[in-house]
């Protein structure tokens, strides 16, 4: 069985009034929504036999498979990133290096090995319309590489960091990338054309532990952060030169470099995967205590809702829409939230549906029942044993640390996406057909 | 029998609640020094961040067996205490773990020193997370920690049998 056992808190391990409190919402209006009860499997034939006679209330199962396709290219994946034709992937095998693959009418073929760095590649993005791949690595160095010809051009971009880089993104208009790292500080760098120079300015002094991911907001002014201190900040990136005034809204006016615009407080423990929603009205973070945030009109009045997650944390979330969100992370499946009419968040449910064998465990509760009316039972004498856990996950095997979209134009609406995890695989799933998505 | 079945069923609950904590609290991954420049080391061991590290999990099943399962953002260290009910057990599992211990990289998850104050403990990194399955991984903690008592009980009976066979063998003399 997936499910928990009843009173263990699934996620990680804090004392009881902490697990408690950690709803608690500091100066925002919080609407918290728990947990939806898990829905009654759809077939409930084994127990009944006039199930088939009773009208079906339950939802039609959706297709067997939303999975586009799988492919297993390492032992282990960190990140990956596609290139703007969806043609190319770059993906980073747990190692130093950077493989480029490129798909053959029939298979995928490794074209590029990019190997510069000398520690572990912790973030890729390749920007859509400039065709430019942004590496980050533990060695705290960062490349931009460009294609001339065949190969792939490396370009050193000093971060002026001393601790790892773990994080890293182009901003929308691609005129500039946001590097978070493991220095407690967040890394806003931009070309200057004069010297032909990538150049890095630090934010510092404003998180209190490591970066763990960053997102830009659709007007390439404001970034959002999360660190491993809990906290979601928002930043202003404006720098002179580059960004110019007019370019965003007229409350923006007068944020300057670095400045903080917001610092959400709402989870008590390590906050992962921030995503703006295309948008930018909506900010959504995870945190570790197996809890999802959305946060509207983070500039103006900010407003926060909190769904605690039944089962083990997420790692990474990617907005579909301005109201639908796939979550993935320690559970090895993708979740599913939606918000309805009203702006209230909730857990759908898991996208790649886990084969739940509900003959047997209807079967194990029964004789379990019988084993306690008749007093003794011969289950409680057999089993001194614990039974082995099960694998968790569907596709994915090991947890899932990267979700990217793959979309197509000037779509806002993300239809496929891929996901790749420390099992190796890229999944690349096919939401169009399989989830409900609301715009 | 009564007892006996009160018994397996304490173990097997004990065991659960190992299985569910060490479920919960085993969301590794990859996570870079802060302190020290260029190094990954298992948070669990430095303690240098105190924002990295979650609260410990004592799981005492009675005074004498206990597990202690501490968590942090890229390791987490599980170290128990086995039962000893005499001197004679004290002595199998001392020399026993010791024994283990010291062929610590056989087991990959094995530190080579218990914590203090508990008799065995495994260190898991994100690396070991990467490399095995997590249910494998859980499996194995969970089943070692229900062969060491069988193992201890199983030697004592050996010595217990032994020490006879060979009072017999010397008293035999003086018949």
């Amino acid at each position: 069985m997936w499910a928990p056992v009843v009173g263990v808190p699934n996620g990680p391990v804090r004392s009881a009034d902490e697990w408690c409190t950690s709803s608690s919402v500091f100066r925002f209006a919080s609407k918290f929504q728990p947990f939806p009860p898990p829905s009654p499997p759809s077939t409930s034939a084994s127990a009944s036999a006039s199930a088939t006679a009773a009208p079906r209330r339950s939802p039609p199962p959706p297709p067997a498979m939303a999975a586009a396709a799988i492919h297993q290219f390492a032992e282990c994946i960190t990140c990956h990133a596609w290139s703007p034709d969806h043609s190319m992937i770059a993906f980073c095998p747990n190692n130093n290096e950077v493989h480029i693959y490129k798909f053959f009418t029939d298979k995928w073929e490794k074209l590029h090995v990019l190997s510069k760095h000398d520690q572990i590649v912790s973030g890729i993005d390749w920007s859509r319309s400039s065709n430019k791949i942004v590496t980050v690595s533990h060695d705290r160095n960062s490349y931009v590489w460009t294609q001339e010809g065949h190969d792939w051009v490396p370009t050193l971009v000093i971060l002026k960091l001393n601790r790892a880089a773990l994080c890293v993104q182009w901003s929308p208009k691609e005129n500039k990338f946001a590097v978070g790292s493991g220095a407690k500080s967040v890394c806003i760098c931009y070309y200057e054309q004069d010297n032909n120079w990538w150049i890095s300015k630090v934010v510092r002094k404003k998180h209190e532990s490591s970066v763990t991911s960053v997102a830009w907001h659709p007007n390439n002014i404001l970034l959002a952060t999360t660190s491993t201190d809990g906290k979601c900040r928002v930043l202003s990136t404006f720098i002179k030169g580059v960004d110019t005034r007019g370019s965003h809204a007229s409350t923006s006016t007068d944020w300057k470099f670095g400045e903080q615009i917001a610092q959400l407080d709402l989870s008590s423990m390590w906050a992962f995967g921030v995503r703006w929603s295309p948008s930018g009205k909506t900010l959504a973070y995870a945190g570790h205590n197996s809890m999802i945030y959305f946060i509207d009109d983070v500039e103006t009045s900010p407003a926060a809702q909190n769904l605690a997650l039944r089962d083990l944390p997420l790692r990474d979330i990617l907005f579909l829409s301005e109201r639908t969100v796939i979550g993935v992370g320690f559970d090895c499946n993708p979740m599913i939230f939606s918000a309805d009419e009203t702006g209230l968040w909730s857990f759908v449910r898991y996208l790649d549906e886990r084969k739940v064998t509900t003959s047997t465990s209807r079967a194990s509760q029964l004789s379990e029942a019988f084993g306690k009316l008749y007093g003794q039972s011969k289950q409680v004498a057999s089993s001194d044993t614990v039974e082995p856990s099960k694998p968790r996950g569907g596709v994915h095997e090991n947890c899932i640390t990267c979700i990217v979209p793959l979309r197509k134009g000037n779509d806002s609406i993300v239809k496929r996406f891929s996901t790749s995890g420390l099992d190796g695989k890229i999944v690349v799933w096919d939401a169009e057909n399989h989830i409900d998505i609301k715009k | 029998m009564r007892l006996f079945v009160a018994l397996a069923n304490t173990l097997r609950l004990y065991l659960t609640c190992i299985r569910n904590t060490l479920e919960a609290a085993m969301c590794l991954q990859n996570f870079p020094c802060q302190e020290v420049e260029r190094h990954n080391k298992p948070e669990v061991e430095l303690k240098t961040s105190p924002e990295l590290l979650l609260n410990p999990v004592l799981i005492c099943r009675n005074e004498a067996e206990k597990c202690l399962i501490e968590t942090s953002i890229n390791s987490i260290r599980i170290s128990m205490k086995v039962k000893q009910a005499d001197e004679l057990e004290n002595i199998l599992a001392k020399k026993f773990l010791r024994f283990l211990s010291m062929r610590a990289e056989a087991f990959q998850v094995l530190r080579r020193k218990p914590v203090q104050g508990y008799d065995i403990s495994f260190l898991i990194t994100n690396y070991h997370c990467e490399d095995m399955h997590k249910h494998k991984l859980i499996d194995f903690i969970v089943q070692f920690m229900e062969d060491i008592d069988k193992e201890i009980s199983e030697l004592k009976l050996s010595v217990n049998t032994r020490g006879r066979l060979v009072a017999t063998e010397f008293l035999k003399q003086f018949i």
